[in-house]
């Protein structure tokens, strides 16, 4: 088995354990090819839920910081090496898709019909679980859209922090 | 003229390339040993994956400084993710983007060498003239200047609690004390390979190409007869579509201690000994932060300026010794490494300017159980490192937690915040003491991270025991030396630039008379 295909069956196993459900090994066919409109929808939902405190509490703001962060993530992945780059786009097919299996029970089938307090407890839930794989999961997304938000100089007002100017 | 350098990125066509010596890397070995050996008047020609970007490009960002001047976008990671390391990959390496720490090696350190490898840095063999040669080439003196508060309070705490601590001595010159060394320099103060000996050699001669990627080295019997290299785009991934051939009488690896044990492997070069891409050491990391009531800015003065060696040398020697520093705090770096998502998070990051951190680095590879990572090579050939942590680490890493949280407190810290998934912000020594001593240790749940990657091409007296020789010089392979912070047999208890500028300047001297014998 690959890596790749063990990283998905990790993951499914570890979702079908959380929910309780037993042993099951779905046969994820999920693509390694970057698919933007999949990767746009899992940050669109994420974001808000991790930068919670973080963004303006006005709408248009907000909005515009959260482009600027996708922007940001899209020009950085390339930056990353085809293996993670491959990983990465494969956890976005999957969230994309089939979030329900990843942790939490219920009729909601898409990240997007999460509360941001779901999201939060979705990737906690990985943070807090037994299988390395989704915890890597959890700080792979964590450090990626934590940096793109944070490396942008118009977020940093809260910080109070500039660079000198010396030329 | 012969243009001195070439970016191989603008290559339209295969390319052909000689010289008397290639060098394959340019960062603290490649950049002194392509001064050293074009002072001797060799042709030189000086190979980086990186890109030659200069003091105008460095606008002082992260966002430009980690994907544009660090291998991976500065999120390279170990294997099963648990360790993040930063790792320059720019014309001047590491030395472009590291926080000028220059600490020469431990007398400790040399004498375990000894007595583990056979390794003899004493009488006509003393590095002590090479430490003296490259302090003064390189402007490294103690720095004069006040430290900046982070710096300040691991100083107080130290004193508060009658522990060692010292000034550092930095490569700088002219330094406006701006706290921006990780994102490359942007008046030429610090002096990294890239504002020193690489313009020398260049003015003498060397050539340079950025931009290129070295993929196999060929060899029959007892030589290296040629390399094959591509060129890398704009993301700094290798092409496929352009070949580049190189020969030279003599072939010097230096493209860091991941780098270059990977090369070697995709050569198959031989390996009798089996520790090539072995023993491969991270000085793993732990990260401590404090919140204090006044100012700390952490992202102005001098980076690095105090130390702590309280803790490296245990009078156990059972016990993994640390050293203790401070980091340079920018948002980014920052937001990656604080504990939390959503408002909790939010709320850190809004006291990033009372945030003061203070790491400890791990002296890995002096116990049996500290015996490193494992260079391998991915699916595209690219190096991916292996290093799993012991339970002998991770007992080292608590007492580190727990030296730094006292510390913190006892330079007036208001809360104290281990960097461990399950931490939380602690009120006082007491508080934080069982609470440390109840974490779990394990990966991803501790974070660790490293800025110093050291060994595996090791070096050793007998060909049993290692790679190279003490020299740097292949133990197989007659005209291949390896030139960096992979030939250190162990990690070295102090931050490594200026071990690989004296361990390489002398490497040279014993180079340029083996090929005077020769020719």
């Amino acid at each position: 088995m690959d890596r790749r295909k063990f990283i998905l069956t990790g993951i499914s196993l570890g979702a079908a354990a959380s929910l309780g459900s037993g042993l099951a090994i779905w046969g994820w066919q999920h693509s390694l090819a970057p698919d933007s409109s999949n990767r746009d929808l899992v940050l669109s939902a994420l974001l808000p839920a991790l930068l919670y405190g973080a963004l303006p509490e006005e709408a248009t703001l907000a909005a515009a910081e959260l482009d600027r962060t996708k922007i940001a993530i899209s020009d950085f992945l390339p930056f990353l090496p085809l293996r993670q780059q491959q990983e990465l786009n494969q956890l976005f097919n999957l969230l994309a898709n089939r979030v329900t299996q990843l942790g939490l029970t219920g009729h909601v089938n898409t990240l997007a019909d999460l509360s941001i307090n779901q999201r939060l407890q979705l990737l906690n839930q990985w943070h807090d679980s037994y299988l390395a794989l989704l915890q890597q999961a959890y700080h792979g997304l964590r450090e990626l859209l934590y940096g793109a938000y944070y490396g942008q100089s118009e977020h940093w007002q809260a910080l109070a922090y500039s660079a000198p100017r010396f030329r | 003229m012969q243009k001195s350098h070439h970016d191989a990125s603008q290559f339209t066509q295969d390319q052909q390339f000689e010289a008397d010596i290639v060098i394959i890397g340019s960062g603290a070995g490649g950049g002194i040993a392509a001064e050293q050996l074009s002072q001797a008047g060799f042709k030189v020609l000086l190979l980086e994956e990186g890109a030659y970007y200069t003091r105008d490009d460095f606008v002082m960002q992260e966002r430009w400084a980690y994907p544009n001047l660090y291998q991976e976008g500065a999120a390279r990671k170990t294997r099963d993710q648990a360790i993040g390391i930063l790792q320059g990959r720019t014309v001047g390496g590491s030395t472009t983007v590291n926080w000028t720490t220059s600490i020469r090696t431990p007398q400790p350190t040399l004498d375990y060498w000894q007595h583990e490898f056979g390794l003899n840095f004493s009488g006509d063999n003393d590095l002590t003239p090479y430490f003296a040669q490259a302090e003064q080439r390189l402007n490294i003196h103690p720095w004069q200047v006040p430290p900046n508060a982070n710096n300040a309070k691991l100083q107080q705490g130290c004193e508060a609690l009658g522990w060692h601590s010292t000034v550092i001595n930095r490569n700088v010159n002219g330094c406006a004390n701006l706290g921006y060394c990780g994102m490359g320099c942007p008046i030429n103060a610090k002096q990294s390979m890239l504002v020193s000996t690489i313009p020398a050699a260049m003015a003498l001669g060397a050539r340079l190409i950025s931009r290129i990627s070295v993929r196999q080295l060929h060899w029959q019997g007892d030589s290296i007869t040629g390399l094959d290299a591509v060129p890398v785009d704009q993301h700094f991934q290798p092409r496929s579509d352009i070949r580049i051939r190189i020969t030279a009488k003599h072939y010097i690896v230096a493209a860091g201690a991941i780098g270059s044990p990977a090369l070697l492997l995709r050569s198959k070069v031989p390996n009798p000994s089996g520790r090539l891409g072995k023993h491969t050491y991270l000085h793993p990391t732990v990260i401590c932060g404090a919140l204090f009531d006044e100012a700390i800015n952490g992202h102005s003065g001098a980076p690095q300026s105090i130390y702590s060696d309280q803790f490296v040398w245990p009078a156990d020697r059972q016990q993994p010794g640390f050293k203790l520093e401070v980091p340079p705090l920018h948002p980014v770096l920052m937001a990656t490494k604080l504990t939390g998502t959503g408002e909790q998070h939010a709320a850190l990051m809004q006291q990033f300017n009372q945030l003061q951190v203070t790491i400890a680095l791990l002296r890995d590879g002096f116990h049996p159980h500290s015996q490193g990572g494992t260079v391998q090579l991915d699916d595209a050939q690219q190096p991916v490192l292996d290093y799993p942590i012991t339970d002998y680490l991770w007992q080292g890493m608590r007492q580190a937690l727990l030296a730094m949280a006292e510390l913190q407190f006892a330079a007036g810290a208001k809360q104290v915040l281990p960097i461990h998934h399950d931490a939380k912000l602690y009120n006082s020594w007491p508080e934080a003491k069982v609470a440390i001593l109840q974490l779990s240790m394990q990966a991803l749940k501790q974070t660790v991270v490293s800025a110093h990657v050291m060994g595996g091409c090791n070096m050793s007296a007998s060909a049993t025991k290692g790679v190279v020789d003490q020299n740097g010089r292949h133990h197989q392979l007659q005209n291949l030396s390896v030139f960096d912070g992979s030939i250190l047999p162990t990690s070295l208890g102090a931050n490594p630039q200026l071990t690989i500028y004296a361990l390489v300047w002398r490497n040279c001297q014993q180079l340029i008379s083996s090929l005077a014998q020769k020719a």
